[in-house]
């Protein structure tokens, strides 16, 4: 193992891109549980972003021809984005007009990740594990040799921008009564119910955003299960973050290090790569065990309100 | 309510069913006398046929379906009328059994007139069946039967007090809906419309056949005995996440404690020699152990440190993924430059294991049922002399189940000495690796049930599920319990990996890498659709069984993916959580009670 200059920046590279998916879902989640409601489904909503993405450019491209089209990875991104605050939506009028368990609709959301994009992609592609490649990624932005996707910026811009919203503005202040004490937001005229879908649908949109981030900026394809966990590490991470952006943005970067760990390590002889596969997960599971007792969840996380 | 709206919201509802029927009985085929391949059919519809090749099958006459036409449709005005005559609700009782015999006559009559063009014609014809719309009549009487039950004195009590049967069908009935639809839109029916309600016809066609696919499993022998092949793991994972909901516990884990067991067997299998009434219980209890310790790490890590159990589980199902594929997919591995040899991947490109021992193998169905082609008594009398132990032995719970263990054991040694006839099953039956694994899948859920229902330790599992508050006031440790709670999924879970491994359930007696570890997230399916008890579990499992063997079916006569009956598992357990969206009183206890006393109040003053 050489420690040399091209091995850190590889390392430094690819922790700011395997940080970047985890850092919007993590936020997203931050959104939808300081309004009360566990959103499990991030994992799967990452999948139907990715998916959307993914279909999308591609159905473009053959509709266009292949052509450089600067503008076509953007429509992709905005209907992730859709995509994935529709299907929190879902997950949102199950557990907050239903009273569902929200782990289970969360559950349910995931499982139908695992296997509706297979009806796609066999619709389109006839084959059911991956889609075609696309021609138009997202483009890179910066110096030579250092350049990054720009939604890896936007994820790191998104974090002051987060704060800001949850602790400057009277809509977070809002959101942060409904998840801490509903009965007291609902005495105060705030509307419980209208807030939780906003910080739900907030996350699915969040989420999305990495799962296009992860089809069209990461690779340029999508393939079956390609979020690998990752809706579930970001949640990790989000509670590890105290359900603060600030705590969030060191959280994601230590299990986006943990991964990009991993992938620098693949194809060395310091570690077998099956092994070194499972290190970001085997870090999720200390993390939890070491620092929950220290972090407090909102109030009312999980539970659904009644007037 | 008063008597006058209710017989309104009758009347409504009525016209509603009936309206529908109508729709169907316009659009839809009655019967399908003849299936080309690929899904296109000959589809007879009293408002005109749709012919592919634009004659009927050679020798086939339609002219039972007009009379047959012109008796439903004078039983459905009556119905209509009904609700809004002075009859009482119960006569819709009748009118829902005249229509369930009308569907009967509608069966015979086809099934005659087939039996008939197959006795003239050369070519007989053998995939037919009836359509969308003889089905609608049978769904219109069931759906009469309901509203007169509803509507009779405490029928809503009725319902609700069945809510633990009302809610899962009702949510399977709605994802079907959706999965019909979402057939419709993925997938062009096949053959030529000549106008929209063609069209219609045939779209709603090839949503019946994509149904009738899926449920075949249930009237052909391989398909059934394959349904239950696929039923047996889900059985297990059912259980485990069940057991976890029981506690309280959302055990997301049953994957990676599958794997878990999987590799224990696979040692035990492999490695450990011996005899066989030795080695294969070993193996078993291996796969058990290594589950158990497996689940019981997230358990413990919510007890001791307030970890949530679903994050943790979720992660321990990678690194399961990991440790396995690190186990069999190569023989040596690089560590810091060092080289660390493993013997168990077997030679070859593929990542498998050596071969389970032959010892230590769960016997085929064959074997069991029939060893040396001679049927065997062994297992029905062990089944009988059990029951009989358990039922007529009157002592403590202890005792009834010792006695029917030993006697379950004395009658399996007896008919395995009585001689029995010879008989042969045909190779698409012996083909299919069901495994004595599904009889250890039964005794699971007796298992389940006699743990979770009948013992001490099972209430206080169930007093930490609904009240862990309470539960601790009533001196139960609650983490020692969760720890324990969680230990038993796992096992459970483990023990899936007996039928794959040891029973060879796909089609080597060995861990292999396709294991279908995944079955661990279809048990979440399983044990909501059984609503987490152990007839439930077996039934929901049996289910996605068929489902699961009827959609190879669709996937390889229509070419819609297989992946069809998970979407339809995740859309039933989405729906389950929402209550099935049905009132409130038919998921929270309370109400439902409510509604109970109300109910029984309303009777006594009408009587």
């Amino acid at each position: 193992m050489n420690l040399d200059a091209a091995f850190l920046t590889a390392l430094l590279l690819s922790t700011l891109r395997q940080t970047t998916p985890l850092l919007f879902t993590a936020l997203g989640g931050m959104f939808s549980e300081r309004g009360g409601v566990v959103n499990i489904a991030l994992e799967g909503i990452i999948l139907f972003g990715a998916l959307t993405a993914a279909v999308v450019v591609e159905r473009f491209e053959a509709a266009l021809g292949p052509g450089p089209h600067p503008w076509l990875p953007w429509v992709g991104v905005l209907a992730a984005m859709a995509v994935g605050g529709l299907v929190a939506l879902v997950h949102g009028v199950v557990s907050i007009r239903y009273r569902a368990d929200q782990i289970i609709s969360g559950t349910a959301i995931n499982l139908l990740a695992a296997g509706a994009p297979s009806l796609v992609l066999t619709y389109f592609y006839g084959n059911a594990t991956s889609s075609k490649e696309v021609a138009n990624r997202l483009p890179l932005l910066g110096p030579e040799g250092f350049a990054l996707s720009p939604l890896v910026y936007l994820a790191f811009l998104l974090v002051p921008l987060a704060w800001w919203v949850l602790f400057k503005t009277p809509f977070g202040l809002r959101l942060r009564a409904v998840g801490e004490h509903p009965e007291a937001a609902d005495t105060l005229g705030v509307n419980v119910y209208r807030m939780r879908y906003i910080g739900v649908v907030v996350s699915g949109v969040l989420a999305g955003l990495a799962g296009a981030y992860l089809a069209i900026g990461f690779l340029n394809q999508f393939v079956r299960g390609m979020s690998a966990g990752m809706g579930f590490i970001a949640l990790a991470a989000m509670i590890f973050g105290k359900w603060h952006p600030v705590g969030i943005l060191f959280s994601t970067l230590l299990f986006g290090f943990a991964s990009a760990l991993a992938i620098q390590l693949q194809g060395t002889e310091i570690l077998p790569a099956v092994l070194v596969q499972a290190f970001p997960y085997v870090v999720t599971v200390l993390v939890l065990a070491g620092f929950i007792g220290r972090s407090r969840p909102p109030g009312a996380v999980g539970k659904p309100y009644e007037k | 309510m008063g008597v006058l709206t209710d017989r309104k919201r009758l009347g409504v509802l009525v016209l509603l069913g009936g309206g529908l029927t109508l729709l169907l009985w316009y659009l839809a085929p009655w019967a399908v006398p003849h299936r080309l391949f690929g899904g296109e059919g000959v589809l007879l519809n009293p408002f005109g046929h749709h012919l592919p090749q634009g004659t009927l099958p050679q020798g086939y006459r339609d002219t039972w379906l007009s009379p047959v036409f012109y008796l439903s449709l004078a039983w459905l005005a009556l119905t209509l009328l009904l609700p809004w005559t002075k009859a009482k609700p119960t006569a819709l009782y009748w009118m829902g059994a005249l229509g369930l015999g009308l569907f009967l006559l509608t069966y015979l009559l086809f099934q005659g007139s087939v039996a008939e063009a197959n006795r003239l014609g050369e070519r007989p014809l053998r995939r037919y069946s009836l359509g969308l719309g003889s089905y609608a009549t049978l769904a219109y009487s069931l759906y009469l039967l309901l509203l007169a039950r509803t509507f009779s004195p405490g029928g809503l009590a009725f319902l609700v007090r069945r809510r633990g049967l009302v809610v899962p069908l009702f949510s399977l009935l709605l994802a079907s809906l959706l999965g019909g639809a979402m057939v419709a839109v993925l997938k062009e029916s096949p053959g030529e419309a000549a106008s929209l309600r063609e069209a219609l016809m045939l779209k709603l066609d090839l949503i019946t056949y994509t149904y009738q696919l899926l449920y075949s499993p249930l009237v052909n022998p391989s398909g059934f005995l394959q349904s239950l092949l696929l039923a047996t793991p889900l059985i297990f994972t059912g259980l485990a996440v069940a057991l976890g909901f029981r506690g309280g516990l959302f055990n997301i884990g049953a994957p990676g404690q599958l794997i878990l067991g999987a590799i224990a067997a696979m040692l035990v299998g492999v490695y450990l020699p011996g005899p066989r009434w030795l080695v294969l219980p070993l193996a078993i209890l291996a796969a058990a152990l290594a589950g158990g310790l497996w689940g019981a790490l997230p358990g413990w890590l919510k007890a001791r440190f307030g970890a949530h159990e679903v994050i943790n589980t979720i992660m321990l199902n990678y690194i399961a993924a990991s440790l396995f594929l690190f186990l069999i997919s190569a023989n040596e591995y690089k560590f810091f430059g060092q080289t660390l040899y493993l013997p168990f991947k077997y030679p070859g490109y593929e990542a498998r294991s050596h071969e389970i021992r032959p010892e230590a193998r769960i016997p085929h169905w064959t074997e069991l049922v029939a060893p040396g082609g001679e049927l065997s008594f062994a297992l029905p009398l062990a089944l009988l002399l059990g029951l009989l132990g358990y039922l007529l032995v009157r002592k403590s719970l202890g005792h009834r189940v010792l006695s029917a263990l030993l006697l379950g054991v004395a009658g399996y040694l007896l008919g395995g000495l009585l001689p029995g006839p010879q008989v042969a099953f045909g190779p698409d039956l012996t083909s299919v690796r069901l495994n004595g694994a599904f009889l250890l899948a039964l005794l699971a859920l007796l298992f389940f049930h006699f743990y979770v229902f009948r013992t001490v330790g099972g209430y206080e599992l169930r007093a930490l599920g609904l009240a862990p508050k309470a539960a601790e006031y009533g001196g139960v440790v609650a983490g020692r319990k969760m720890v324990l709670v969680m230990f038993l999924a796992g096992a459970l879970a483990g023990l899936a990996a007996t039928h794959y491994v040891l029973g060879g359930g796909i089609d080597e007696y060995r861990l292999k890498q396709s294991l279908p570890y995944s079955v661990g997230f279809d048990g979440i399916a399983v044990a909501l659709m059984g609503q987490n008890t152990p007839l439930g579990v077996g039934l929901a499992a049996w289910l996605f069984g068929i489902l699961l063997t009827g959609g190879l079916q669709v996937n390889l006569q229509l070419g819609i993916s297989r992946e069809l009956v998970s979407v339809l598992q995740a859309l039933i357990v989405l729906f389950i959580a929402a209550g099935g969206f049905l009132p409130r009183y038919f998921t929270d206890p309370l109400r439902a009670a409510e509604v109970e006393l109300r109910e029984e109040r309303r009777k006594e003053v009408e009587a």
